[in-house]
């Protein structure tokens, strides 16, 4: 079902359930009654075509507008990163990292695998971090620096100061895959390891690190997609001012 | 398990393919792209055992030198655009032909690449050479120490790599020493 302003919110959420990360993170409240989409999204001050669009490509895998995101203020994108930087590394990674601590105390026996898994995942943890610290520390910066010049026409003081000799290309350089390891972890769990006594608590493991993938993919998708080229347009622009 | 890429920019003739390629039957994951600058990602991404490819895409610079580099092994089909002549190679499609040879082209296809991929890929056991490879990699050495001990080139050190990932499902480097302990092919003592 195509996904359009006046479908009621909780319908939304009844069509896919997924979509309730997109909503927290773009910045909207549960609590809806029987509001539209349009409603909420203005009650809450967000671009109602911006939450539909990024609503419409993380519910169907074939839709992603990429001319149409550029459209939309750099701001909103970066903030709807943000938050997605810290669900996952607050929320998220702790609730696997538990998960694995549960099944190494469980699995006395063969505890030096579990204890593998579990260094595994820690340094997998330690490169997720300096990541995303890197995104929110110099390219989301100067991203929004760069904003900044493009609408007062003029490069800022700011600008010049911190960012006259970085540029995205940089960046674009060493941004690395962060899917692989997700990817590596979910094939030894399913394949190598010898299987564990409580299944209960194995798949449940598993199930949230395929959903961590997902979440990974879909964020990665956004920031090659649409970030990246959309910064390169602005920066053309920043130069023909 | 077949792998299949359809690249093809329209959306209409790209979900008509899966939808007849899902009708086939055969387990198979399929993939869409639908412009020549996906094309190396979707390539080392999934490995490919068959790639669909429409001729405006084939036809871009760099693409076939990409398919030939990532997916040497991969069976490629056009599509083309305009109709063809009938009885013609069995690895050309048009977006005119009617279902029935659609149909007949892609099963034998499909057919082919999977007695291949079977006889290939069913012995999921790494070989002799490979296991070699691995306690090295595992060791945390590089491609060329890797290469200079056992007297191969850097090339054929990287295409057993390849092999490697593809029938273990492992991509980087700390995966696979994970699950070369796992395995016994190194000791945890190896590492610390
Ligand atoms: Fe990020
Ligand atoms: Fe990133």
């Amino acid at each position: 079902m195509l996904i359009t302003a006046d479908m009621k919110m909780a319908d939304l959420i009844h069509l896919d359930f997924q979509l309730l990360a997109v909503i927290q993170r773009i910045g909207i409240n549960l609590g809806f009654r029987e509001k539209t989409i349009d409603e909420v999204c203005k009650e809450n001050d967000v671009d109602t075509d911006f939450f539909i669009q990024i609503a419409r490509s993380f519910h169907d895998k074939d839709y992603f507008p990429k001319e149409k995101f550029f459209t939309f203020k750099a701001e909103w994108l970066i903030h709807f990163l943000r938050r997605t930087h810290q669900c996952i590394l607050e929320y998220k990674i702790p609730e696997i990292e538990e998960k694995i601590k549960l099944m190494v105390e469980d699995l006395k026996e063969t505890t030096r695998n579990y204890e593998l898994i579990k260094n595994f995942f820690t340094e997998y943890i330690r490169e997720l971090r300096v990541h995303m610290e890197l995104e929110e520390t110099q390219v989301f910066p100067y991203v929004l620096a760069l904003s900044e010049c493009i609408e007062s026409k003029t490069k800022t003081e700011g600008f010049e100061k911190y960012f006259n000799e970085y540029n995205i290309q940089r960046y674009l350089e060493d941004h690395n895959d962060i899917e692989e390891k997700v990817f590596d972890l979910k094939n030894i769990l399913i394949k190598y390891l010898p299987p564990p006594t409580d299944s209960c608590k194995y798949n449940s493991l598993l199930f949230e690190i395929f959903k961590l993938e997902k979440d990974l993919q879909d964020h990665s998708k956004l920031e090659d997609k649409v970030l990246i080229p959309k910064v390169k347009l602005m920066e053309n622009e920043l130069e023909n001012l | 398990m077949v792998r299949i890429l359809v690249a093809e920019p329209s959306y209409l003739v790209r979900k008509g393919l899966s939808t007849i390629l899902n009708e086939l039957k055969t387990v198979t994951q399929i993939e869409e792209i639908s412009s020549a600058d996906e094309i190396r990602e979707a390539l080392t991404s999934i490995i490919p055992n068959m790639i669909i490819i429409n001729t405006t895409i084939s036809s871009m610079p760099q693409v076939e030198e990409d398919i030939r580099k990532h997916t040497p092994d991969a069976a490629v089909i056009s599509i083309f655009n305009t109709p063809i002549p009938k009885n013609t190679n069995e690895k050309t499609l048009s977006v005119f032909d009617d279902k029935s040879v659609l149909i007949n082209k892609l099963r034998s296809q499909v057919k082919s690449v999977q007695q291949t991929y079977i006889q290939q890929e069913n012995s999921e056991e790494l070989s002799e050479r490979e296991r070699e490879v691995l306690q090295k990699i595992a060791l945390g050495k590089t491609n060329k120490e890797v290469a200079n001990e056992l007297f191969i080139s850097t090339h054929t050190v990287i295409s057993h790599r390849k092999n490697i990932t593809r029938k273990l499902g492992i991509k980087t480097v700390s995966g696979l020493t994970v699950y070369a302990i796992l395995n016994q092919i190194i000791s945890m003592e190896d590492i610390s």
